[in-house]
């Protein structure tokens, strides 16, 4: 990696309580991601690939060890502090799209950028940039409930990648999706991973998203065993 | 701002509860604002037809008079003074004369008590010309309510029995010139007016009154066989039975409130459980928890606002009605012993309104934000997975 470091994760532990004791989600984990990465955690169910990522989008804190994002280690900030770096910096896109049921289209990419000050025309501005990046323009008024699987999906990216965040993390993001529509919206990432220099961070079970990933890190019984560039399909 | 934004939002994209929930609440908007007008509407015209019938701008008593016993009726009296006499003349004073008697319509004797008031007073309204002295027969006028327990109509003759001036029983037959109607009891029940010259003939109090009731152009006279009695202490009693039904409608409205609260409640408690995976969303999007609890706190706060919007849609028109027709009082209601006619014109304050929108936001407010603390506790990443129980 020859770009800036904005992720780095020293000697990271994370355990849960468990009854009365406590099980290790992940152990001693040391990770650092550069900016414009496109990167994935693979690896079996329970092996920690969620947990990872609640931790660097600061939903989470680590147990033992840092976590630094951005410059900002995750287990000191406060709740706003932690607010204020997902809301400026960090995208999520969730496996089930988690879309606001009641705002449409519009609204739910808008959403993000309602927490920041800008105005209704700047917003409107880079609502229908992120619309067109996912080719969504036409569904602007239409409701969650009206679009299918692949359209929810591209209504979470566009809405992730609104405010052009510097790292956005996706869990499992294909996991709900056909051959076709994970291939068209990993294709879209990955544009905009180039346009945008924002670092990706999946995890993912699914060979059609590992094709893709310019880096690959396997997880397993919360230890990362293996850490790789690989070449990535559809590169161009 | 964009809290209220999103709240609307919310709320109104969830449908039919969020409806039922505002419609109820709206009840109890429209009942407390429905009720208490009713009670304000009476209390203004028990007072103003207490004042027209009774009182006036205020009584003399005689010094001994009390009205809550009447063994002291035999030495209450007191006779006019030259100086109240020529108020009497311009009606700034009517004198009333007070003294127990009987009747006996069908034969059955019934304790009252006898009036006597000037027939050409034109103070209160009495319909004491009824009583004019031309004729031998002794006229007297009756309430309605007094009619309906003696059976007595107009025409009809009956026994009067009194004791005079030396205490010895005298009796002479008065015929029933009027029966009047009027919402005023304490006029009426128990009580058979008549002309004060004739009463105070047949007890022999010359020139005597009990009280006498003053007029707005009454001039003050200091006499310590009198002493004057204002609108605050005459209407007091008035003003307590008002107050003390308004206390007790009050429970019927807090517990309609309490329906209304409670749903409100069980909604958000409902909502801030089926919604877990929407709030860890808009905690992941940049929302701070405290956003998020106010975010919720006002949405079910603002089912009060909604609820006034649809309270004054359909309670406008009702409330506009109800001035113009009046509110029917049944007639077992106006034998209470209070004022009441037979249909009372709402008042609406705009102070009850304000007050009564602002207790009800302020309700649904703090009863939205109990469950909606929950969040501020809330774990985001169990809340994503929605797994909280
Ligand atoms: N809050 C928690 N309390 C207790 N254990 C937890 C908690 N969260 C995660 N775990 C455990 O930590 C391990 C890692 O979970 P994680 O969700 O990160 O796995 P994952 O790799 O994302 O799995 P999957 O592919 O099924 O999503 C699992 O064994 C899980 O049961
Ligand atoms: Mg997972």
């Amino acid at each position: 990696m020859n770009t800036a470091s904005i992720i780095s994760i020293k000697n990271m532990t994370k355990r849960f309580p468990v009854g009365k004791g406590e099980f290790t989600a992940l152990e001693n984990i040391n990770l650092e991601f550069g900016e414009g990465e496109f990167a994935g955690l693979v690896g079996p169910s329970g092996s920690g690939k969620t947990t990872l990522l609640n931790i660097i989008g600061s939903l989470d804190s680590p147990t033992e060890g840092t976590a630094t994002v951005m410059g900002k280690n995750i287990a000191q900030l406060s709740h706003k502090e932690s607010a204020l770096l997902r809301n400026l910096h960090i995208g999520f896109i969730f496996q089930s799209y988690n879309l606001l049921p009641v705002y449409t289209v519009f609204e739910n990419v808008e959403f993000a950028l309602l927490l920041q000050n800008h105005t209704a025309s700047e917003r409107r501005k880079a609502v229908m940039d992120a619309l067109e990046w996912v080719g969504l323009t036409d569904k602007v008024k239409s409701k969650p409930a009206m679009l299918s699987g692949g359209e929810g999906q591209r209504v979470a990216i566009a809405r992730a990648m609104v405010k052009r965040p510097k790292i956005l993390l996706a869990d499992e993001p294909s996991a709900n999706l056909d051959a076709k529509n994970s291939h068209q919206i990993l294709k879209t990432m990955k544009q905009l991973n180039k346009e945008l220099k924002t670092t990706f961070i999946f995890s993912t079970h699914d060979e059609k998203v590992m094709q893709y990933l310019d880096r690959t890190i396997s997880l397993a019984d919360g230890k990362v065993v293996k850490d790789e560039l690989t070449v990535a399909a559809n590169a161009g | 701002m964009l809290a209220f934004k999103l709240a609307f939002k919310n709320l109104i994209g969830a449908g039919l509860k969020t409806w039922l929930n505002v419609l109820v609440l709206s009840l109890s908007f429209v009942i407390i604002i429905f009720y208490n007008s009713m009670m304000d509407g009476w209390d203004q015209q028990a007072q103003t037809d207490t004042i027209a019938w009774e009182i006036g701008q205020g009584q003399l008593w005689e010094k001994d008079y009390d009205p809550y016993d009447p063994y002291t009726l035999i030495d209450a009296h007191a006779p006019i003074s030259p100086e109240m006499k020529s108020q009497v003349e311009s009606d700034a004073l009517v004198p009333v004369l007070i003294t127990q008697a009987s009747v006996y319509p069908q034969g059955r004797m019934q304790n009252i008590l006898l009036k006597g008031i000037p027939s050409d007073q034109q103070l209160l309204d009495l319909p004491t010309s009824a009583l004019g002295t031309d004729g031998d027969e002794t006229k007297a006028i009756i309430g309605k309510r007094m009619a309906e327990a003696t059976k007595l109509k107009e025409g009809d003759k009956v026994l009067l029995r009194w004791r005079d001036k030396n205490g010895t029983f005298d009796a002479r037959e008065i015929t029933i010139a009027n029966v009047f109607d009027n919402n005023v009891p304490s006029i009426d029940n128990g009580q058979v007016w008549l002309p004060l010259s004739t009463l105070q003939d047949m007890t022999g109090m010359q020139d005597e009154a009990t009280l006498l009731v003053t007029g707005s152009n009454y001039v003050p006279v200091n006499n310590e066989n009198w002493t004057f009695k204002g609108h605050e202490f005459l209407l007091a009693d008035l003003k307590t039975i008002i107050q003390s039904k308004k206390g007790s409608a009050a429970i019927m409205y807090i517990l309609l409130l309490g329906i209304a609260l409670l749903a409100i409640f069980d909604t958000q408690v409902f909502s801030i459980f089926r919604r877990q995976k929407e709030i860890g969303t808009y905690i992941a999007l940049g929302m701070t928890r405290s956003q998020v609890v106010k975010l919720f706190t006002i949405e079910g706060g603002a089912h009060s606002i909604l609820a006034a919007v649809v309270g004054a849609i359909y309670g406008i028109p009702l409330f506009i009605y109800l001035k113009n027709v009046g509110i029917p009082i049944p007639a077992a209601s106006q034998n209470a012993g209070v004022p009441m006619a037979s249909e009372i014109i709402p008042v609406y304050g705009i102070s009850l309104i304000l007050s009564t929108i602002l207790l009800v936001v302020i309700a649904a407010t703090i009863v939205s934000y109990l469950p909606a603390r929950k969040i501020a506790r809330m774990n985001p990443t169990e809340a994503l997975k929605g797994k909280i129980q």
